[in-house]
């Protein structure tokens, strides 16, 4: 069950992670320029003038993110871009069109369109305002599929942040020949903070990582998981512990017959390692089995899919036999450390 | 063959003690003998006289509260380590058998080679040899609580001889056998030691067993008697 709870978080928080970065890829931003913290809606609109004056600088767009309660069950990511923002192209429009700048006016996520029940036409009231859904895209990825995107003029007024923007989103011009992509990105990071000292450039890569929801998600799965294991190494330990004396005869043989205290305890340690892998094995099965839940729910698709890494399965089972081992420790000292004749007169 | 009182002694008690209890239970309270390569050795004595713990500490299964044994004129414990000596040196015969139920008799009889450098083949062939030797070879894959308490017995023999030692050491070897058991199990040891060359030690309170044996010593209250 730990390493069930272990795949479901750390793969639910990962899965996060990875819907954030297609955010930035298929929206075909190479550069976030933000202010020190992520939801600080504090930046300038202004700056993104200057920053369309830099020579690397191919469009620079100013966005809001928010999270908005569009009903008492749904909370959605929401999205203030302007109408010419070069990230809508990369939404397909399933029906409708897109909002104009300066009117009442939202294009929905498949998902969340869904989930509203909601299609090209229909009124939606946001934050105590009337907008009209103008479309439905659908988007890359889980999280895009279940956005609001509004007009920035009209999400700064239902905010009372009127010219202020959370991030610009950069694309950068074409790679110049014979520059590689990294020396590029590093030169174009340090024109726009020499020019923007107040700022930081952040590639969209890092900063898909690093954003704040994604590192509370990571923390939030750590820490919980952290506990399930501890649970479930505290199980294996006893589970460990009464194998021992249960066959403390049997050890007591082993010893008697010349085997070293290292290979008891190896072969103690082994049987705790193979605990831990089966319960890894059957704990991968319940987390994907989680996800595959998680990813499906009305409330938790928008930020879980399905996908299941490789390298979760390898962390998973690794995680499990360390589990194991780490339980079978002390089972496993006392064990080899048992004087041959009280181990061979335990009945 | 020559005579083994003629060699020097493989295994040689100095005043042995041992204590439990923080010294309020002495088991044994100085012993000291010599044993020969070869030699058939009866220790008897009634029960809670030390012949057993006497046992236990020449065969490394215990450390003496004071005293040295030595085999080949090695101190056990500094000049030989016990887990190699048990290992390498000396087979085991125990009153409960001491068999792993969860191993099949064949692979009860590997046991103590997998405590030796050896592989897998080797093992087999040498425990199905052994097992054949002891007339069971139509027992080998059979768990210890499919086998009469005879048959059990002798697979702890075949078990103890796994390692080819030279000291064999046996703790009332037919304390929970029938006679006709009794009697089968102690001429298949004599038989051992005779063939092989082994040393063979056994503890015994039967008078039968122990007068069988051309050297016989007795324990009382932890001490040899003269």
């Amino acid at each position: 069950m730990a390493i069930g709870a272990f795949v479901a978080l750390v793969g639910f928080s990962r899965s996060f992670e990875h819907e954030w970065l297609e955010v930035y890829q298929s929206g075909g931003t190479d550069i976030a320029v933000i202010q020190k913290t992520f939801f600080n809606t504090s930046v300038d609109e202004s700056a993104a003038a200057k920053l369309r004056t830099l020579p690397d600088i191919a469009r620079a767009t100013p966005m809001i993110l928010n999270m908005m309660e569009i009903t008492p069950e749904i909370t959605a990511l929401t999205y203030g871009w302007k109408s010419d923002s070069f990230e809508l192209d990369s939404l397909t429009f399933k029906s409708g069109r897109c909002f104009r700048d300066g009117q009442p006016e939202v294009i929905l996520g498949d998902l969340l369109a869904s989930n509203l029940n909601k299609t090209a036409g229909d009124p939606l009231d946001n934050q105590g305002s009337k907008f009209t859904v103008t479309g439905v895209y659908h988007g890359s990825s889980a999280l895009e599929a279940s956005a609001l995107i509004l007009p920035l003029d009209q999400l700064q007024q239902i905010a009372s942040l009127q010219g202020k923007v959370s991030a610009f989103h950069v694309r950068l011009r074409p790679l110049p020949a014979g520059e590689s992509s990294q020396h590029y990105l590093a030169s174009a990071q340090a024109q726009i903070e020499a020019a923007l000292p107040d700022l930081r450039a952040v590639p969209a890569a890092e900063r898909a990582s690093s954003n704040q929801l994604v590192v509370m998600a990571h923390a939030a799965a750590w820490g919980t998981s952290s506990i399930a294991l501890l649970i479930g190494i505290l199980g294996i330990a006893n589970t460990m512990a009464m194998s021992v004396f249960e066959r403390t005869r049997e050890i007591g043989i082993l010893r008697a017959l010349g085997w070293r205290r290292w290979k008891v305890l190896l072969l103690i340690q082994t049987e705790a390692a193979a605990m831990g892998f089966a319960g890894g094995i059957f704990g991968i099965f319940f987390g994907w089995s989680a996800l595959r839940i998680l990813s499906k729910l009305p409330q938790t698709a928008s930020i879980v899919s399905a996908a299941f890494p490789p390298v979760l399965l390898l962390e998973a089972l690794g995680v499990a036999v360390l589990a194991g081992l780490l339980a079978g420790a002390f089972p496993a000292w006392r064990g080899a450390h048992l004087s041959p004749v009280e181990a061979l007169r335990h009945e | 063959m020559n005579d083994p009182l003629e060699q020097s002694p493989i295994l040689t008690v100095r005043a042995l003690r041992k204590s439990y209890d923080d010294g309020r239970i002495e088991a044994l309270r100085g012993v000291d003998l010599s044993i020969h390569a070869g030699e058939f050795v009866a220790i008897s004595g009634p029960s809670g006289s030390g012949k057993s713990t006497l046992l236990q500490l020449i065969g490394g299964l215990d450390s003496a509260t004071s005293g040295q044994v030595f085999f080949r004129n090695a101190l056990l414990g500094t000049s030989v380590d016990l887990d190699t000596y048990r290992s390498h040196h000396v087979g085991f015969i125990f009153q409960g058998f001491y068999l792993m139920p969860t191993l099949r008799a064949i692979e009860n009889v590997q046991v103590p080679m997998l405590a030796v450098k050896s592989n897998a083949k080797d093992r087999a062939e040498r425990a199905e040899s052994l097992l054949i030797e002891m007339g069971l070879e139509n027992r080998m894959r059979q768990y210890p609580n499919e086998l009469s308490g005879g048959e059990r017995q002798r697979v702890a023999i075949a078990r103890a001889l796994a390692n080819n030692p030279s000291i064999l050491l046996a703790d009332e070897p037919t304390g929970n056998l029938d006679s006709v058991n009794s009697a089968r199990i102690m001429e298949m040891l004599i038989g051992i030691q005779e063939c092989r060359g082994m040393t063979l030690i056994v503890v015994t309170h039967e008078n039968d067993i122990a007068n069988a044996a051309p050297r016989h010593i007795r324990i009382r209250d932890g001490r040899v008697e003269l």
